[in-house]
């Protein structure tokens, strides 16, 4: 009813509306009316109207007076004006909920739903359930059961819809209507055997066996209409998809029947849900694509477009089934209906061949101003995934990316614009110089701040890389003189990084940082002041510390640091060594489908963790003097086996010259109680064990938390790597399980949990070096060791780089951890911090013969760090 | 009321609408006495405790009657209010047989009476003593005592017994509530 309402208003542009102003207690007044007679039916519908707007306006209705308009409306039953009725039922079920006492009604609705008048009964079942509790459902039990097997098709959906909703609330009392709803399952009307269906699919919903059955005896007798049809093949599938697997049951037997359905509903949804399987099968698929394939030249606009939708899906996963469609996909292309013809050519450009591209992009370029801002971000992705597939054709496409860049759009459009082409730039070195001046141009004229800040981060980052890294200068400094503060600061940073890295370059930047410095904008100076002044040193390990590889420590514990820095004040400088390290985010392998999403990073997370261990650690007076906490594994080792007596897990936390093993125990006997509970641990290397904290008492199933203090070795401080035999000591006292008394007489007793390990990998915490050739220089070669080893049981390149990044713990860095396809050499750059604070950069080259041959080169400031190294990869 | 309708209503074709209420205790047969006043093709055949109120149409030969046929149900009693303001009339049914509630049925009247919509109006107001049939029913007289309707003195009244099951005595009633909204009316 709203609907027409607002229909209206946007026909004759909104002061047409009868209902605008309406004032609440003004209606209320006229509903008095209602108590009139004799009743003005067209009076008392027209107020009716105005009521059920106000409700569904939002406007609130005190009880009171919904109460008291609602007794009045009551008696407007003595009315028999249909359209009064009707009116009446609609308000019944809209004062539901606010009015009280609206069980008044029942017997003038049951009157109604047993009478003779057919246009009354379905409604008045619907009103009458809508009012109804679960307690007086046992009274209308009986008519509900007579109203479910009518013969009126309307007042038999009436009741099995009602019924459907009555399920919620009262489950018990619904579930013995279920004969009379089989009953209407055989009926002719196709609404009233769809409704049915649904009814006994939710009645029987958490019974695996019993959906099964009832589904194995409607395929058998069949179905008139195609919406129960379809329903069934959704509750197959969801079936299936649950079952996992065995493909030859006699549901997907019954779903692929489906196909052969007169119905093209029927049809669609069986194919459809074909494709949505899991790990479907070419085979399985085969057909399914076959009948949309046939739906792609319907007449009907609606069939073709859910045809192509699906193909569309179809294609991330299995480009190879769709391509038999290519040619009926290439007749849409130039189909009336845009979104038809959108979709029909990222699917062709999935399933294409390299040579069609061209061909393609010029036919999606000629209408790709006609469609909206969502579907040119599904052409965006298209393109992504293309490039990504063949890398010859990126010319044409980041033209085409880049004329689509010209044109107007929305931020989402344009990030995904944006997004693609550095997603490009990454994959393929050859499109950077173009991609960059692309870009260039782009930031020129951008009204997104996030967007032009994220491109010259990108310019400052690769341009200086170039051939000619003097071309981006005009562009970044034209966003100083022109753009916003923020733009601003970001075009500085970039600007400093040209100058950083090219020594002919460096006396014009510093021009124009020079500039920069009397800038409005306090942060613009900051970092242009800044900047100059690293830049004038000219030194170029200072250059690599401050401009290209910014702050490696976690900000929230850089802030706590010197909070806790100005409270104490001490004669010392303070110590940036002693903050705690930001977690390098693990650069999640982007899923295939969707590369224009944000990698979300888990960095704040992690950094929090590290803090409250730290806090943890901090408050036990024996670890006072260890100094700060350096690294905390990132996940807890299990000890035990699942479902033992005692679960353990343990968290290795490493300081500048020791170690703290924090055991989490679980006392899962709930006839015992654990005192003075010790981890013992008993060392193979160097590592000797200095001392215990136990925990006090374990009580069943409340975690409690031990450690064990170790300090690292003197004498060979290379010997990192160690295993650890644990052994789990505690007093043993029984108690009652019910009372939790316990026996005042203990018992000791030991339980041996498994070895543990602590590797190369817990001395290094992962940092992530954005320029890792600055780096490099920075540390210089003063103490750096070279040795070349033989990987013989690893076969592919891949594996070497994921097993050593793995085993060393450290950054990849500069994408090295990704090996291009096809080459049988590679170099993986790795960063790191080595416990006590030093820089550690390992650069590994990597030659595939039969085997793998490693070079690995170990740079560090100090030599523990490299030969520790060393030490572990030997 | 259009022109149509007044000229049926001076001509006497169209009959004057008379909103009467039916109340009385559950089980006292007021939808079966309801029932039977319909005209022989529209009475059902199956009653059920009323829920709330159902209303009825009926015609004598003089008016047309609308009956509010309130459900006796102790929790629905509190209900009847809301649509004393609209009645008439009253018919008031009371289980004869039923000795144990007759103080029930008192006391309930008693409220009826003394509600500030009823209490200073003249609504004549009609008793059933009701299931007359039964043995241990008791007379009319003996109902019209124990109820004390011998102390409403401002409104007309009138009881008699009657057997809704066969319809005795119902016609009784109906012409003396017929008689008296006439005489109300002129």
């Amino acid at each position: 009813m709203l609907k027409k309402f607002d229909k209206k208003d946007e026909e004759s542009g909104g002061n047409s509306n009868p209902f605008q102003h309406l004032e609440k207690s003004a209606v209320l007044q006229e509903a008095r009316v209602f108590n009139e007679t004799p009743i003005n039916p067209r009076k008392c519908a027209h107020i009716l109207t105005k009521i059920l707007y106000l409700i569904n306006q939002g406007e609130h209705l005190g009880v009171m007076e919904a109460t008291e308009s609602f007794f009045a409306m009551t008696k407007l039953f003595q009315s028999n004006d249909p359209t009064l009725r009707r009116m009446c039922y609609l308000t019944i079920k809209e004062m539901s909920s606010i009015a009280e006492d609206v069980i008044i009604v029942t017997s003038s609705l049951t009157k109604d739903m047993t009478g003779k008048d057919d246009n009354y009964r379905g409604p008045a079942v619907r009103a009458l359930c809508q009012i109804t509790d679960s307690t007086m459902l046992q009274a209308i039990e009986r008519y509900m059961k007579q109203a479910i097997v009518d013969k009126v098709p309307s007042v038999s959906s009436s009741a099995l819809v009602s019924s459907l909703h009555l399920l919620k609330t009262s489950y018990d009392v619904v579930k013995r209507w279920v004969n009379e709803a089989q009953e209407a399952a055989s009926s002719d009307n196709i609404m009233v055997q769809y409704h049915a269906l649904g009814l006994l699919y939710h009645v029987r919903k958490n019974d695996r066996l019993a959906v099964n059955k009832m589904l194995s005896k409607f395929t058998r007798h069949g179905l008139k209409s195609p919406f129960a049809y379809c329903l069934m093949i959704r509750i197959a599938s969801k079936l299936l998809e649950e079952e996992a697997g065995s493909r030859d049951s006699p549901l997907f037997d019954f779903i692929e029947s489906c196909l052969r359905n007169k119905h093209e509903m029927v049809v669609y949804e069986a194919a459809s849900a074909i494709v949505n399987l899991p790990n479907c099968t070419a085979k399985e698929l085969a057909p399914a694509v076959s009948v949309l394939q046939l739906f792609c030249s319907s007449p009907k606009a609606a069939l073709r477009y859910a045809a192509v939708r699906t193909l569309n899906k179809v294609a991330m996963k299995h480009p190879s089934a769709v391509t038999a469609c290519n040619l009926d996909l290439e007749n849409l292309v130039t189909d009336s209906n845009r979104s038809i013809a959108t979709l029909a050519i990222t699917t062709l450009l999935k399933t294409g061949s390299e040579s069609s591209i061209d061909r393609l992009m010029k036919q999606i370029s000629s209408f790709m101003s006609e469609i909206s801002d969502e579907f040119k971000v599904v052409v965006v992705q298209a393109i992504n995934a293309l490039c990504q597939k063949y890398p010859r054709k990126h010319a044409v496409l980041m033209n085409f990316l880049f004329t689509m860049l010209r044109e107007e759009g929305g931020f989402e459009y344009k990030r995904a614009i944006v997004d693609c082409i550095i997603s490009i730039i990454e994959e393929n070195s050859e499109s950077k110089e173009t991609g960059l001046s692309h870009l260039c141009e782009f930031i020129e004229d951008c009204e997104f701040t996030v967007l032009a800040t994220r491109i010259l981060h990108l310019l400052g980052q690769e341009g200086p890389k170039t051939n000619n890294p003097s071309k981006y200068i005009r562009f970044i400094y034209n966003r100083v003189v022109l753009e916003h503060e923020e733009v601003r600061a970001g075009a500085v940073s970039a600007l400093a990084k040209f100058g950083a890295q090219n020594e002919e370059m460096l006396p014009s930047i510093l021009v124009l940082l020079r500039r920069c410095v009397m800038d409005d904008d306090n942060e613009v100076r900051d970092r242009a002041t800044f900047y100059l002044n690293v830049l004038e040193q000219k030194q170029k390990a200072l250059n690599a510390g401050y401009i290209l590889n910014g702050l490696t420590v976690s900000i929230p514990g850089l802030e706590r640091a010197l909070h806790q820095y100005t409270l104490e004040p001490s004669e010392k400088p303070f110590d940036l060594k002693s903050v705690p390290l930001a977690t390098a985010p693990i650069i999640e392998q982007r899923a295939e489908n969707v590369p224009v999403a944000v990698v979300k990073q888990p960095e704040k997370v992690a950094a929090t963790r590290q803090e409250i261990f730290q806090e943890q650690l901090g408050a036990i007076p024996e670890f006072r003097g260890l100094g700060p906490l350096f690294k905390s594994s990132p996940e807890p080792v299990a000890l035990t086996e699942l479902e033992t007596e005692y679960v353990v897990r343990c968290t290795k936390h490493t300081f500048v010259s020791h170690m703290v093993f924090q055991f989490d125990c679980t006392n899962t006997l709930n006839d015992q109680i654990l005192e003075n509970v010790t981890v013992q641990m008993e060392p193979t290397e160097g590592y000797e064990v200095i001392g215990y904290v136990p925990a006090k008492t374990l009580v069943y199933n409340q975690p409690g938390t031990c450690y064990t203090l170790v300090a690292l070795s003197e004498e060979d401080p290379t010997a990192v790597a160690c295993t650890f035999s644990c052994m789990m000591k505690f007093t043993v006292k029984d108690c009652d399980p019910n009372t939790g008394e316990t026996d005042d007489e203990g018992y000791e007793d030991e339980y041996v949990l498994e070895d543990l390990e602590v590797t190369v990998a817990d001395h290094i915490q992962r940092v992530l070096k954005p320029n890792f050739g600055a780096a490099w220089d920075e540390v210089g070669d003063e103490f750096e060791k070279e040795e070349t080893f033989t990987l013989s049981a690893i076969k592919t390149l891949e594996e070497a780089v994921s097993n050593i990044v793995k085993f060393l713990g450290m950054q990849p860095c500069e994408r090295s951890d990704k090996v291009p396809d096809n080459k049988n050499s590679h170099t993986l750059y790795l960063a790191g911090v080595f416990r006590g604070g030093h820089d550690l950069l390992v650069r590994s080259r990597l030659v595939l013969t039969d085997t793998v041959t490693m070079q690995v080169t170990a740079r560090s400031a100090e030599e523990l760090p490299v030969d520790v190294i060393m030490a572990s990869v030997g | 009321m259009g022109l149509f309708d007044k000229l049926a209503g001076w001509l006497g074709l169209k009959k004057k609408e008379v909103h009467v209420l039916c109340l009385g205790l559950d089980n006292s047969g007021k939808t079966t006495i309801i029932n039977k006043l319909k005209p022989s093709n529209a009475q059902t055949q199956d009653i059920v405790p009323t829920i709330g109120f159902s209303i009825e149409k009926f015609k004598t030969s003089s008016l047309s009657f609308t009956v509010f046929d309130m459900s006796g149900q102790g929790k629905y009693r509190d209900l009847w209010e809301h649509y004393y303001k609209e009645g008439q009339a009253i018919i008031f049914v009371i289980d004869s047989s039923d000795k144990l509630r007759m103080v029930v049925a008192k006391e309930e009247l008693d409220t009826l009476l003394n509600h500030p919509d009823i209490k200073h109006r003249r609504l004549p107001i009609l008793f059933f003593a009701n299931k007359m049939d039964l043995r241990d029913a008791v007379s009319s007289v003996k109902v019209s005592q124990l109820l004390s309707l011998e102390n409403i003195k401002d409104k007309p009244w009138h009881i008699c017994a009657s057997d809704a099951l066969k319809g005795e005595g119902l016609q009784e009633g109906v012409d003396w509530l017929q008689g008296q909204m006439q005489a109300m009316k002129t």
